[in-house]
């Protein structure tokens, strides 16, 4: 029978994988009151989310400092250090996303009270962004179980989210003469980039699973040769 | 639930809450708070040194060892390391012309006292040597020595199970108890020797080197073994595995040695002391810095 040994060293491991994948549940949650200040032009509940992007911050500062020095001190090799490496790049996605959801509920309150709003832009934004909160738990839930399968379908899911921007941008140059309204379809714009950035970084995530799991890194999808 | 929770937060509650969390959102720099913050001190050395017949070993050694912490001490080899955890327990009492000067306090008092009993120190704080060095006795009477020299007769059967499954050893020799301690293995023969430190129940354990003669498993079973034993004794740890003192403890002593002008004296001195994590990471002085990252030995 082979004994265990260095048993302290693989909880505190496994305790910062579950905090750095906590910190998906932190975005998961930032995003949702982002979506939900979309529709209802809530700028209080806008504020809310910026103030509440230290939470993801701090995540971010304690998890990285954790796992810095873990390299330095408990030498970690094959598995362990994929893993650690990998924690590292969840982390910066983790913060990315975060971030982009504070950059949309800046927007929202530029966009004035009563915003002449297109309510199937509207519509479209909000379905990237659901969109975006699956991609978000489907990599978190595909790194938890090292499931290569389902990191990779992420791709996919984000393709969704892809069409949907597409679409938004069709709809922005169809908006009309109104100044107001351009403005507004414009500041949209931005904030379904926001989203689909949101999407990519979840992406990221999942071909970090990819390497945990076979120790290469390949990118799912290669954009400046999307057709190799 | 996401947005359940998102709901649950609008409104006046909500934005009081996340200002709360707001304002105990950790901030950089504080993130890395020590596991040992102001606690007990068990030593206090106050310019500390040890010369051998007038010949310097250590000198202006200032730091203080706190209680339940795994305290290692690294450095190369003739920077004192050893010397210095030796004069914890009054080991060097034993080497002709050994001299310690400046303070040395234990739990507050004089170390080398006119009235200390330098028998009743070395009871409070054991040792283990770098080379397992049971007695040529049995694994029970190895672990009840001790015990038995101090008088305590009663109970002794329990004593040595808990010294024994204190040190993680009671599963891998409770059927042979009787048998001779040199039939176990280097690793086992090591854990024994910390199971009879702790069986005449110290407050310290001093290890000078514990896993240099072992192979790595064992050496990882020591290892578990410290962070296990300092929830009960404080451990003072001398290494010269740099990845040994950075996996199991918490703060780090760094010494180096120090030449004089004609480079005819050479001394250990202390170099940097801080939480572990600092050392090796973000150690502040660049000396430190050389040794730990391998640039110079």
């Amino acid at each position: 029978m082979v004994e265990q040994t260095r048993v302290h060293y693989q909880e505190e491991l496994e305790k910062l994988e579950t905090s750095a994948l906590g910190g998906l549940d932190l975005v998961s949650s930032a995003l949702s009151r982002t979506l939900e200040a979309i529709e209802h032009q809530d700028v209080e509940l806008a504020q809310l989310v910026i103030a509440d992007d230290d939470r993801i911050d701090g995540r971010y500062l304690e998890v990285h400092q954790a796992l810095i020095t873990l390299l330095a001190t408990q030498s970690p090799v094959a598995t362990d250090l994929r893993l650690i490496s990998a924690l590292l790049h969840v982390l910066k996605n983790v913060e990315r996303m975060g971030d982009q959801c504070v950059n949309i509920c800046k927007m929202i309150p530029l966009t004035g009270n009563e915003p002449p709003a297109d309510e199937e832009m509207v519509k479209l934004i909000l379905t990237m962004g659901r969109q975006a909160r699956t991609l978000i738990s489907q990599a978190q839930r595909a790194f938890a179980e090292r499931n290569v399968e389902m990191a990779r379908d992420l791709v996919r899911q984000d393709d969704v989210v892809d069409n949907l921007n597409r679409q938004c941008f069709g709809l922005a140059l169809e908006i009309g003469d109104d100044p107001d309204r351009r403005e507004w379809a414009m500041t949209m714009l931005l904030a379904a980039r926001a989203i689909e950035r949101i999407g990519d970084n979840a992406v990221d995530i999942g071909e970090q699973v990819a390497f945990v799991v076979t120790g290469l890194f390949r990118e799912f999808e290669d954009a400046s040769h999307p057709n190799e | 639930m996401a947005q359940d929770e998102s709901r649950a937060e609008t409104g006046r509650a909500g934005r009081e809450a996340a200002a709360e969390r707001a304002a105990i959102a950790v901030r950089p720099g504080e993130f890395r708070r020590g596991p040992s913050g102001k606690r007990e001190k068990v030593f206090e050395l106050k310019g500390a040194g040890v010369s051998y017949g007038g010949v310097t070993a250590v000198r202006d050694i200032s730091m203080d060892i706190h209680r339940n912490d795994v305290t290692a001490m690294i450095g190369p080899s003739g920077c004192g390391k050893s010397t210095l955890l030796r004069c914890l327990n009054r080991m060097n009492d034993l080497i002709p012309g050994a001299e310690v000067q400046g303070e040395l306090l234990y739990h507050g008092e004089d170390l080398y006292g006119q009235t200390v009993d330098p028998v009743q120190v070395r009871k409070l704080i054991g040792m283990v040597f770098q080379k397992p060095n049971p007695f040529p006795k049995s694994i029970y009477d190895n672990v009840a020595f001790g015990p038995r020299v101090l008088g305590h007769k009663e109970n002794l059967d329990q004593t040595v199970e808990e010294a024994l499954r204190g040190a993680a050893l009671w599963d891998e020799v409770k059927d042979r108890l009787d048998d001779n301690a040199f039939g176990l293995s280097g690793g086992q023969q090591q854990r024994l020797c910390i199971a009879r430190c702790i069986a005449v129940n110290p407050d310290t354990i001093l290890m000078d080197e514990p896993c240099s003669a072992l192979d790595p498993i064992s050496t990882g079973k020591i290892e578990d073994l410290m962070i296990e034993l300092k929830k009960e004794f404080s451990i003072v740890i001398v290494t010269h595995n740099m990845q040994q003192a950075a996996r199991v403890s918490d703060r780090t002593a760094f010494l180096m040695v120090e030449l004089d002008a004609e480079e005819d004296n050479r001394w250990g001195r202390l170099v940097e002391y801080d939480e572990t994590e600092k050392i090796f990471t973000n150690p502040t002085d660049q000396r430190t810095e050389d040794y730990v990252s391998g640039k110079v030995g």
